[in-house]
């Protein structure tokens, strides 16, 4: 789907780790960025292709778990995979339960990290179309006037037009002619469909 | 005048000439008594002036030069009696002692009168304080025969002897004898003779008082002496010190050789130490196995051993070791070890006076194994202390010691995996696989040096004292308690002094020290209420003498009432803590002749810290 290689970041204190494993993702293919702090990692800009982040869990400044907290706070989506070399279970639960792809003991198998990246990058990609498709669906409802927003939302909670016309205080014929606009500016085949389309984008439905 | 008269006178003075011849004979006869009266009169009075000058004479010697003046005296009244020979043998109790002797030059010594095998009934009678006396030989009665036979065989012909007593006991014979002839010692001879032997004897008591005293005197500096040498010698000084005392107390007795044997408490093994390395107490068994039951052994000649004692009688003989005394070293009812000493002398080997000393001297070295014993205990339960304490503290370090050694592992792993995927390649890069390999050794390394850290942490091992810099030792800690610190969140500082003098210590155990007081400080600043994590370590010159380390934490502080007791075993306030970590460091400080406190900082947190005396001089 996609031609570049997918981008690995590394952030690791330790400078000997984070040349090996450079090495080693390079050797297999992928394209390495390295951060001897989690804050210059969550200092770089937003990287839009597929990608994931190989964190150390101990380090000075910055714990893996707090760049893991700080990136879900500012919404950033990032598939994880974490790495240590002294497991304690509090911390896994915590890291996993947040979300992380996977935690490995230090020192890592090459096949163990590579599998785990590649289930990072499959995960980013996947939840990466994800995102595009709710951007499409949130850019389109944004092309709805006011009205056929309401209307929107009414239809979507299953309300027949002769409710929406009295919620609204307007004629069903109206109501018939905006439900037709939103059907139309939303690309929905059916009631059904848009149903679905304001599911996946979250629209949050104004019950005035 | 008549014929008659004339017959008259001259009858007259024939009476008168015969009268004055009767007269003159008379008179002539009374001179030449007199003069032999004279003559033995004078020569009683220079005999008596002899005895006198002696026997002033003899009051002004000094102690040491007493035995040369009673030489002299039996030379000069020897002479003066014209008789061969003159001697005075000392007398001590358990044997003989010194004799002074005086001959006619070409006659062989004669034995000791007081030598109760040869002279069986001269002794006895000299021991009641009887003169012994004879003319000629069969004057002897005839329970002598012993004593007749002996004076036969050395040619004494006649002899005087006296015993030599002031006051006490007898301290030994005066003896004057004939070779070449009989001659008589009558009453008048003897009475004057006893008047010398007096003289004699109280120049002998004088001496041996002296002697004695000083004896004495030199017996008590060299007790004070071992006794403080002794009272202050630690375990690691034993060995030294116990052959210097070997040395003083052989120099002391003047025997040749000394040793000091120590048996274990279990009795199984042995020990000693002893001057020219001889005494091996395997080689001597029997020697050994009376020691143990607490008996005394002396061995005056090979004879004396019994049939069980052969093992010993080839040592003896292999050692050339002479007549040996030993004593056994009792701490109350215990055998610890005994005291050996050889080439005592046959005589002095049985002597009182040596056994009461050797008794003295034993206790001071009973007392020398028995500190020892208890200080090795003492010691190795400082050790075993310290080794728990390295233990748990390890357990409590292992998170980060983990991360430490897995770092490097990781790069190691890593290194090695994406070489083999360059080599799988078509075209391998070279110079890209030499690197890496690089690479991968000095990771090698750096994991290294982490287990060695830590070996050098747990190994249990003996104080090493060594001339030490403060500054790296709290270092070295800090390395070490760096990652501890991060995963804590702890941030961790040193203040250390530039002008730091060294001081002599245990590299490892002072670091122990520093690790626990660290560690310490981390829990503290893990309760609720603690401050804002930070934690500084300093090190700082205390005075002109002594270098204080100080770890200032920022932790929940010391409550009052546990100020007392947090340095003691086995008190904590941690519900995981063992209560070893302070109570340990305050072993190994005290150990290293430090002090260790705590205070509440002013702004929240407490100090621990501890002074050490600066300087790499050897301590007592």
């Amino acid at each position: 789907m996609i031609a570049v290689a997918p981008l690995v970041f590394v952030v690791d204190d330790d400078p000997s780790v984070r040349k090996s494993l450079t090495r080693l993702l390079e050797s297999a293919g992928y394209v390495v960025e390295a951060f001897a702090a989690a804050r210059e990692f969550l200092a770089r800009e937003r990287y839009a292709g597929p990608c994931c982040l190989v964190l150390d869990v101990r380090m000075p400044g910055l714990s893996g778990l707090d760049v893991q907290q700080t990136l879900a706070a500012a919404g950033r989506r990032m598939s994880i995979i974490f790495a240590t070399g002294h497991v304690d279970v509090p911390m896994s639960v915590k890291a996993m339960k947040n979300g992380a792809v996977d935690l490995l003991t230090k020192p890592v198998d090459e096949k163990d990290l590579l599998a785990a990246i590649e289930r990072a990058v499959a995960q980013d990609v996947r939840e990466r179309g994800e995102e595009v498709r709710v951007a499409d669906i949130l850019e389109r409802v944004k092309t709805l006037t006011a009205r056929e927003t309401e209307v929107f939302a009414l239809v979507v909670t299953g309300m027949l037009n002769k409710q929406i016309a009295s919620a609204l205080g307007i004629g069903e014929k109206t109501v018939k002619v905006h439900r037709a606009r939103v059907m139309e500016k939303m690309r929905a085949g059916s009631v059904a469909e848009l149903v679905r389309l304001a599911d996946q984008a979250g629209v949050i439905v104004p019950t005035s | 005048m008549s014929w008659e008269t004339q017959r008259l006178v001259a009858a007259a003075a024939l009476t008168l000439i015969v009268a004055e011849t009767a007269v003159i004979v008379w008179l002539l006869l009374r001179r030449t008594v007199r003069r032999r009266t004279r003559l033995v009169l004078e020569e009683r009075l220079r005999f008596e002036a002899l005895l006198a000058e002696l026997s002033a004479g003899l009051i002004h010697v000094a102690a040491g030069d007493i035995d040369a003046a009673l030489e002299r005296a039996l030379q000069q009244v020897g002479t003066f009696l014209g008789v061969d020979r003159g001697n005075v043998d000392e007398y001590v109790a358990g044997g003989p002692g010194v004799r002074i002797a005086w001959a006619l030059p070409g006659l062989e010594e004669s034995p000791r009168v007081m030598d109760a095998d040869q002279f069986p009934w001269a002794a006895e009678r000299l021991r009641r304080g009887e003169v012994v006396r004879f003319t000629r030989k069969d004057e002897l009665p005839a329970e002598a025969v012993i004593d007749r036979a002996s004076y036969e065989r050395v040619g004494t012909r006649s002899k005087v002897s006296l015993p030599l007593r002031a006051g006490g006991p007898m301290l030994g014979v005066l003896s004057f004898g004939s070779v070449r002839a009989e001659r008589a010692w009558p009453d008048g001879l003897v009475e004057r003779l006893r008047l010398l032997s007096e003289a004699f004897a109280s120049a002998l008591e004088r001496k041996r008082m002296e002697l004695s005293l000083a004896a004495r005197l030199r017996f008590e500096t060299l007790l004070a002496t071992l006794t403080a040498t002794f009272s202050d010698l630690s375990a690691a000084d034993f060995d030294r010190e116990v052959q210097r005392a070997l040395h003083r107390v052989v120099d002391f007795l003047g025997v040749d050789r000394g040793s000091l044997i120590e048996f274990s408490r279990d009795r199984r093994t042995t020990r000693s130490w002893a001057i020219e390395e001889w005494m091996d107490v395997g080689e001597f068994p029997w020697m050994a196995a009376r020691l143990q039951r607490g008996e005394v052994v002396s061995v005056s000649q090979l004879e004396e051993l019994p049939d069980e004692a052969a093992v010993d009688r080839r040592s003896y003989l292999a050692h050339r070791v002479k007549p040996q005394v030993a004593v056994p070293l009792l701490v109350g009812r215990t055998v610890v070890g005994g005291l050996v000493f050889s080439t005592v002398g046959a005589d002095r080997a049985k002597s009182d006076e040596l056994m009461r000393q050797l008794t003295v001297l034993g206790e001071v070295f009973a007392n020398a194994l028995s500190r020892k014993q208890g200080e090795l205990e003492a010691q190795r339960l400082r050790r075993d202390l310290t080794h728990i304490g390295r233990v748990s503290a390890m357990g409590e370090l292992t998170a980060s010691l983990a991360h430490e050694l897995n770092q490097p592992l990781t790069a190691i792993l890593s290194n090695a995996q994406a070489a083999q995927r360059f080599l799988a390649a078509d075209v391998v890069n070279l110079e890209e696989i030499r690197e890496i390999l690089g690479d991968i050794v000095a990771d090698d390394k750096r994991a290294g040096e982490v287990i060695h850290r830590l070996r050098a942490l747990i190994k249990k091992g003996d104080l090493e004292p060594t001339s030490l810099d403060l500054n790296d030792v709290v270092g070295e800690v800090a390395r070490l308690m760096r990652s501890d610190a991060t995963l804590r969140s702890v941030s961790m500082s040193l203040e250390l002094a530039a002008d730091l003098p060294r001081v002599r210590g245990d590299r490892v155990q002072l670091q122990q020290v520093v690790l626990n007081l660290v560690l310490n400080g981390f829990e503290a600043m893990r309760e609720p209420g603690a401050g804002d994590g930070t934690l500084i370590i300093r090190t700082a010159r205390e005075g002109a003498a002594a270098v204080a380390i100080a770890v200032e934490d920022s932790g929940i502080g010391i409550d009052e009432k546990d100020a007392d007791r947090m340095f003691q075993p086995l008190y904590t306030t941690k519900a995981e803590g063992l209560g070893m970590g302070l109570a340990i460091a305050r072993t190994i400080i005290d150990a290293h002749g430090g002090r260790i406190g705590a205070a509440n900082n002013p702004r929240g947190g407490a100090t621990f810290s501890f002074t050490l005396p600066a300087g790499t001089e050897d301590r007592p």
